[in-house]
């Protein structure tokens, strides 16, 4: 008879594999012939439980490959990398860059990405809750101080870059029956997702946007934010980007710099 | 006792004699706005510990109507590992600032050395796991403050050196922890149908001053080589043999708070309801049977 720590750590290490279970372990179980059927029920159980968490949290993925490839790839990812933690609630961490290592993929090429965004919408929808930035907080300071001042993210808040054209795949994949055709060649996108309160925003940004967030999210004030974000985009018009989001809850306060 | 709090416009904390049923994510809409004749709702705490976000916010919202019970799926009572800090650091925040009524895990294990299978796997009775069970029910009702319930698990196997049988590990193991039981009568059905036990020696065992909460759910069945095998996949609806077994169990325990608990195939909200009021008739029957005999 194995010990208590034995005996769980060899039923629990077994069910990531799909070999026979060695006799040894086997002796440990009552069997009236159907031991091993019992002992696969289990097995099954870690890989279902699991793998569903997987697709709840890449509905898009699997969309873009089918079920019957998702789930193949998620049996693969839980034996490889199961659950590190109590909750399931962000599991699936490694799965952008396990499906990176797939060959079969590499027809898919945005895929890693798409799988990013949606890992980035979860971790969105379970960030902290911030108060939004208020106009009495903006009111309060000199205005001619204000560019001075950094801005403070909603920690929700995550930027993502992809050279594909990666909002306009994730968004024709949000709706049943969609088919839209897009071309690959169409561009990179820049992606903002933000949960200023209850719902995540997923928003197509241009390069200026992109660059002024990624600045005052490393902490630069708005002023230096806004001078390498025109380096980049001659375009970025900071008075058009305050008028929809400086009190949207993009930001949730002011910050000295 | 009545300190002002952020509490003060709440439902009382107290989890009520009649029926609850487990409150999921595509039901929080339909719950704040109908505002159903339910007793109470039950969630594993495991999915609201994130740092913020609409869960949390839901929770926080249908707490002000209804009271609720936690029900862990993540503490791993029966591992041979020691129970994980933060987790326990993680409920015990939910615990403070829900005020649960009744905050209840299984009889189970699901830690690996550096992973977790989040499953709830089959304990082997004996003496050693019991002492490890009591242990690791002392250390939550320490770190909690509070009592908790134990629940009977559903298993598909046995271990040939089990020395006692599960009803006499779960009554010793609330017994000598402190803990109360809740009575899951599915995973009594399930579990008995699938080793062949004797249902009514597993329900005469258990004490009726030990159970503080009952579950309902449904489970399938699938085909082995010999014979078949009940799953307790909480996907369907409760099964008329259960049923059964709860209108007798009333009748010898008393009224009992009784959760409706779907964890997949989630229905319509008023699926779940339709059974929560088959219990609460059940419910009700047994409180005017009571006052009868009085």
């Amino acid at each position: 008879m194995k010990s208590l720590s034995n005996l769980q750590q060899a039923f629990c290490d077994l069910l990531r594999t799909s070999d026979p279970p060695p006799r040894d372990l086997m002796d440990e179980l009552l069997d009236d012939g159907t031991a091993l059927e019992r002992f696969n029920v289990y097995r099954n159980n870690f890989i279902v439980l699991n793998g569903d968490a997987l697709a709840d949290m890449y509905p898009t993925v699997k969309r873009l490959i089918g079920d019957e490839a998702f789930r193949s790839l998620a049996n693969l990812y839980v034996r490889k990398h199961p659950p590190a933690t109590r909750t399931l609630l962000l599991y699936g961490d490694r799965f952008p860059s396990f499906l990176e290592s797939i060959p079969e993929l590499s027809q898919l090429p945005y895929l890693p990405d798409v799988a990013r965004l949606e890992f980035e919408w979860t971790c969105a929808y379970h960030a902290s809750d911030a108060k939004v930035l208020a106009r009495d907080e903006v009111a309060s300071i000199p205005a001619e101080t204000f560019t001075r001042f950094g801005l403070e993210p909603h920690p929700s808040m995550h930027c993502i870059g992809s050279d594909y054209p990666l909002f306009s795949i994730w968004a024709a994949n949000q709706e049943e029956g969609s088919d839209e055709t897009i071309s690959l060649d169409s561009g990179p996108s820049r992606i903002v997702i933000v949960r200023p309160g209850m719902e995540v925003e997923t928003r197509e940004v241009g390069e200026g946007t992109f660059v002024f967030l990624q600045r005052l999210q490393t902490g630069d004030s708005i002023e230096d934010a806004f001078n390498l974000a025109l380096q980049t985009d001659s375009a970025f018009d900071l008075a058009v980007f305050f008028s929809h989001h400086l009190f949207d809850g993009t930001f949730c306060a002011l910050r000295a710099c | 006792m009545d300190e002002p709090s952020a509490s003060h416009c709440r439902a009382a904390a107290p989890v009520p004699v009649r029926a609850g049923v487990s409150l999921k994510a595509q039901h929080y809409q339909p719950v704040i706005e109908q505002r159903p004749s339910i007793g109470w709702f039950e969630v594993h705490p495991e999915n609201y510990m994130g740092a913020g976000g609409p869960p949390l916010g839901y929770l926080e919202r249908i707490r002000r109507d209804y009271p609720i019970s936690l029900h862990s799926v993540g503490t791993s009572l029966g591992s041979h590992l020691p129970l994980d800090r933060d987790h326990l650091g993680a409920l015990k925040g939910l615990v403070d600032r829900f005020e649960p009524g009744i905050v209840s895990e299984h009889l189970s294990w699901s830690h690996g050395r550096e992973w977790y299978t989040h499953d709830l796997l089959p304990l082997r009775y004996t003496e050693d796991a019991l002492n490890k069970v009591v242990e690791h029910v002392d250390q939550v009702q320490e770190a909690l403050q509070r009592k908790i319930l134990i629940e009977n698990p559903s298993t598909y196997l046995q271990f040939r050196d089990s020395e006692m049988t599960e009803q006499a590990f779960l009554v010793e193991a609330a017994r000598r922890s402190g803990a109360g039981l809740l009575l899951d009568i599915n995973n009594v059905y399930v579990s008995c149908c699938n080793h062949d036990w004797d249902i009514e020696a597993y329900l005469s065992a258990i004490p009726a001053n030990l159970v503080g909460e009952i579950h309902l759910a449904g489970h399938t069945v699938q085909a082995m080589s010999r014979g078949t095998l009940r799953l307790d996949d909480h996907g369907s609806a409760v099964c008329d043999e259960v049923w059964k077994l709860y209108k007798n169990c009333i009748e010898t325990l008393g009224p009992v708070p009784t959760l409706i608990e779907r964890d997949s195939n989630i229905p319509e909200f008023a699926e779940l309801l339709g059974e929560s009021i088959i219990a609460d008739q059940v419910l009700t029957a047994a409180f005017s049977k009571y006052e009868v005999a009085v």
